[in-house]
């Protein structure tokens, strides 16, 4: 059951439906009724990713293949282009960060066009004491139904940090599993979610330590609003054995209308006992009396809201390492919120 | 340092499942397995009218077409529900019309286990001491009922679920299968097909319940299922509270319990309802035995600031599955579900609340507190969800998981669903396991390593104790400690 199987086979009752309990606030199946045919190929001009000048280098994909792979360096981005109409496309991806070495990618995945449906399954690798940060910009159009997938696999003592940023689609799921068989992991894993009209995005993670002493620092603040749906699963599995597992997950949320609605499913699955894992989970509404007050001070109520639900999700933008993605991530709030300069 | 003591003793006092023995009583039964003939059975020999038995029937049909859940954090074996005695009641001459007629031998089992049938018995106590009615249900059939004369001139009825169909049907009529209906989950509808017994509770607008009230399940025949079904009404402003406890021979084979609650406030009504469940476990070594305790529990908050209050205290029974749940109708309506689940030894426990916020303004608190020890695993599994009519809904979760050795489990599986921008969800879940600093601290001043266990332990589950009335407190109380014994070292 899967988007990915769907498309191969061009079989709907492939796609996952309300009935399985992973997917039942991302019903694909009562969506998608008939899967558009498959992308041609591609042969007009790309214009430039967001993460432009901010890389050492480029790995493209458009409709679901690989156009091209320019440059190298410590700080790639890797690109996903839907270029054509009402089409599908399924692609994927492997990667693998030597032992010891860093790598910052900048993914993003680009709606280029409308009402397309894509798959992108991501496989990563990171070697024993290597480190990888992943940052995911997602772009795409309101009538798309979009599901990324990536498989993270860290070695012992490796690092790994990921930041996603979504503004939904029709239907959309940004799904991360990381499992760590060596000991000493460090993983991030973080989300902002800004929804509007009938937007939809599910940020879906697994968590599994398998090796001893492993850190796991989650943070995924969202905001939705008009008919928007955010949706979080986040699931943390401490196997027999992995000891000393720190493990935190927090999920925080802003509903600013009465139509809008948010899910949340915080999961701790704990096999081991010398273990401190703890999640939280807040969903409200602004705080009135913060709005009052800006406005008090003679700013107008919209901006006072957007420069609330900013410095709400700031904190997630705080928590990027790298500065030119930081900056980058700073100003897609900004825009999005509609505050930009 | 009085609570130290209290414990200490309790400690000192530890021995297996107290509550194992066996009564060699004489009892009649239907024959094994589930068919219409079996409902009709039970119906005849409740002599119920007619309206009763088709509703049964309905249940049974619907049943079949039903398939078991299997989403639950537990595993077992099939359940063969063929194998299994659906009616086991204690041989009476012509029903007993006083507590004198009653079989000697029934009211030693009710001693042995400490609960007072007898009215006398209950003010022998302490002067002012607090007095609670109680309900006794052995296997499919209440035995006896105290204080009803009493509880009568307040106005509250408190019987058995048979009496109720046949004395008061309107009310039964009205309210019956309304919070639960029929077809609701696969153990509620075998329940709607077979149930047997139970307590009724009828308190009329503007009463509060002069006593606590109280229903003692208590299985014993072999190879038997007990499906008990309650049904509680609290009027217009009315109050009461309801105590509900349950134990179990030890036993080889595996038992199904199928209870079914139901709950109906109406405007300004409270109910309090606490649970202390003790099913035997099954043998702590190899798991075999047990109670398989699939319950479905239910409050509906039909009146406008009605209010009702789940406290359980889940101890034993081998496997347990129960969600004891809150539909919060009434606008300014409230909910709480207090719970301690203790598992140790081979015991599955899968439980949890539902808060389904539908009126303006209600609110919700959860606090879970769940112990794991031996090889045993317990689950939390919650719901919070608000209606895009629940303005300013307002819940507040709490669920804390202690493990306590290398082999247990502990899992949080917690769904919220926010459907409107004007409520307020919190929601925090924490996992560890007792901290050694704490286990150093009482041990180096004299605690034997058990002692301080136990200690922790009732520290930790502190904040549900609070909420259970004062006798089920410490009773509860000693219960954890039970539970939990041979767990360390």
């Amino acid at each position: 059951m899967s988007l990915a199987s769907a498309l191969k086979t061009g079989d709907v009752t492939e796609l996952p439906s309300r009935r399985d309990e992973d997917w039942r606030w991302t019903d694909l199946r009562g969506l998608v009724r008939v899967l558009p045919e498959s992308a041609p190929k591609f042969d007009g001009q790309v214009a430039a990713g967001p993460f432009a000048g901010l890389a050492d280098g480029e790995i493209l994909f458009v409709n679901g293949r690989h156009v091209s792979t320019n440059g190298q360096g410590e700080v790639m981005a890797l690109r996903f282009v839907a270029a054509t109409d009402k089409t599908s496309q399924g692609a994927s991806y492997a990667l693998v960060v030597e032992p010891g070495a860093s790598l910052t990618l900048l993914e993003s995945h680009e709606g280029r066009a409308a009402g397309y449906v894509t798959d992108v399954a991501l496989d990563i690798a990171v070697g024993e004491g290597a480190s990888l940060t992943r940052i995911v910009l997602v772009d795409d159009d309101a009538e798309a139904v979009d599901v990324v997938t990536a498989r993270v696999e860290l070695g012992a003592g490796a690092t790994f940090n990921q930041t996603v940023l979504t503004s939904g689609a029709r239907r959309q799921r940004i799904e991360t599993h990381v499992a760590h068989p060596g000991a000493h992991a460090q993983v991030r894993l973080d989300g902002i979610y800004l929804l509007n009209a009938q937007r939809h995005a599910d940020q879906t993670t697994v968590v599994t330590h398998d090796g001893v002493d492993g850190v796991t620092s989650q943070l995924t603040k969202g905001m939705v609003a008009d008919q928007a749906r955010g949706v979080f699963q986040g699931r943390i599995i401490v196997q027999p054995g992995a000891d000393q597992t720190d493990a935190r997950m927090g999920h925080h949320a802003l509903i600013l209308s009465d139509k809008a609605e948010i899910d949340a499913k915080p999961e701790l699955l704990i096999f081991a006992d010398d273990v401190a894992c703890a999640h939280g989970n807040t969903i409200g509404a602004l705080d009135e009396e913060a709005v009052f007050y800006a406005r008090q001070r003679g700013i107008p109520e919209l901006e006072a809201r957007a420069m609330l639900t900013e410095a709400f999700v700031g904190e997630v933008v705080e928590r990027i390492e790298h500065d030119g993605a930081r900056e980058l991530a700073a100003a897609w709030v900004a825009k999005q919120l509609g505050r930009e300069e | 340092m009085a609570a130290v003591k209290e414990t200490i003793d309790t400690v000192a006092a530890l021995e297996k499942y107290e509550h194992g023995f066996t009564t060699d009583i004489d009892q009649e039964f239907a024959p094994k397995g589930l068919s219409e003939d079996i409902v009709r059975f039970i119906s005849a020999k409740k002599d119920e009218p007619e309206w009763m038995l088709e509703w049964r029937l309905e249940a049974y049909r619907r049943w079949l077409e039903l398939e078991e859940p299997n989403w639950a954090k537990v595993s077992y074996p099939k359940i063969d529900y063929q194998d299994t005695y659906y009616y086991a009641a204690p041989k009476t001459k012509e029903g007993p019309k006083s507590l004198d007629e009653v079989d000697p031998e029934l009211l030693a089992v009710y001693e042995k286990l400490g609960i007072p049938l007898k009215e006398q018995a209950v003010l022998a106590g302490v002067e002012g001491a607090p007095r609670y009615a109680v309900d006794a249900v052995f296997d499919s059939v209440s035995v006896v009922t105290t204080f009803k004369k009493e509880l009568a001139q307040a106005g509250v009825i408190f019987c058995s679920m048979s009496e109720a169909i046949r004395e008061h049907p309107e009310l039964v009529k009205q309210y019956l299968g309304s919070v639960v209906p029929t077809s609701d989950n696969y153990f509620a509808c075998l329940n709607s097909a077979v149930f047997s017994d139970g307590s009724f509770v009828y308190v009329p607008p503007g009463v509060r319940c002069p006593m606590e009230l109280s229903t003692y399940f208590r299985i014993n025949a072999k190879d038997s299922g007990q499906f008990e079904r309650t049904l509680i009404i609290a009027d217009k402003g009315s109050y009461v509270s309801y105590l509900e406890g349950c134990t179990a021979p030890m036993r080889d084979e595996n038992q199904l319990h199928a209870a079914v609650v139901e709950l109906v406030l109406l405007d300004d009504a409270e109910i309090k309802y606490s649970t202390v469940q003790n099913w035997y476990p099954g043998d702590p070594e190899t798991g075999k035995g047990g109670i398989y305790n699939f319950v479905t529990k239910r409050a509906d908050c039909r009146g406008d600031r009605s209010k009702v209050s789940w406290t359980q205290v889940e101890t034993g029974s081998a496997i347990t599955w129960k969600y004891p749940s809150c539909v919060l109708r009434g606008e300014g309506s409230s909910g709480e579900f207090y719970s301690i689940a203790v598992t140790n030894g081979h015991q599955q426990a899968d439980t949890g609340t539902k808060m389904i916020h539908l009126g303006a303004n209600t609110k919700s608190r959860i606090v879970a507190k769940g112990i794991s020890a031996g090889k045993s695993t317990s689950t939390y599994r919650g719901l919070v969800s608000a209606h895009p009519k629940a303005k300013g809904a307002r819940n507040f979760t709490q669920c804390d998981s202690l493990l306590i050795g290398k082999t247990c489990a502990a899992h949080t599986v917690p769904y919220i669903e926010a459907r409107n921008g004007q409520s307020v969800f919190e929601h925090e879940a924490t996992t560890t396991r007792l901290s050694d600093d704490q286990l150093f601290y009482c041990q180096q001043r004299g605690l034997s390593q058990e002692e301080a266990v136990a200690l922790l332990v009732n520290g930790f589950v502190r904040d549900v104790l609070q909420q259970l009335p004062m006798e089920f407190a410490v009773e509860a109380q000693k219960l954890v400690a039970i539970s939990l014994e041979g767990s360390v070292g």
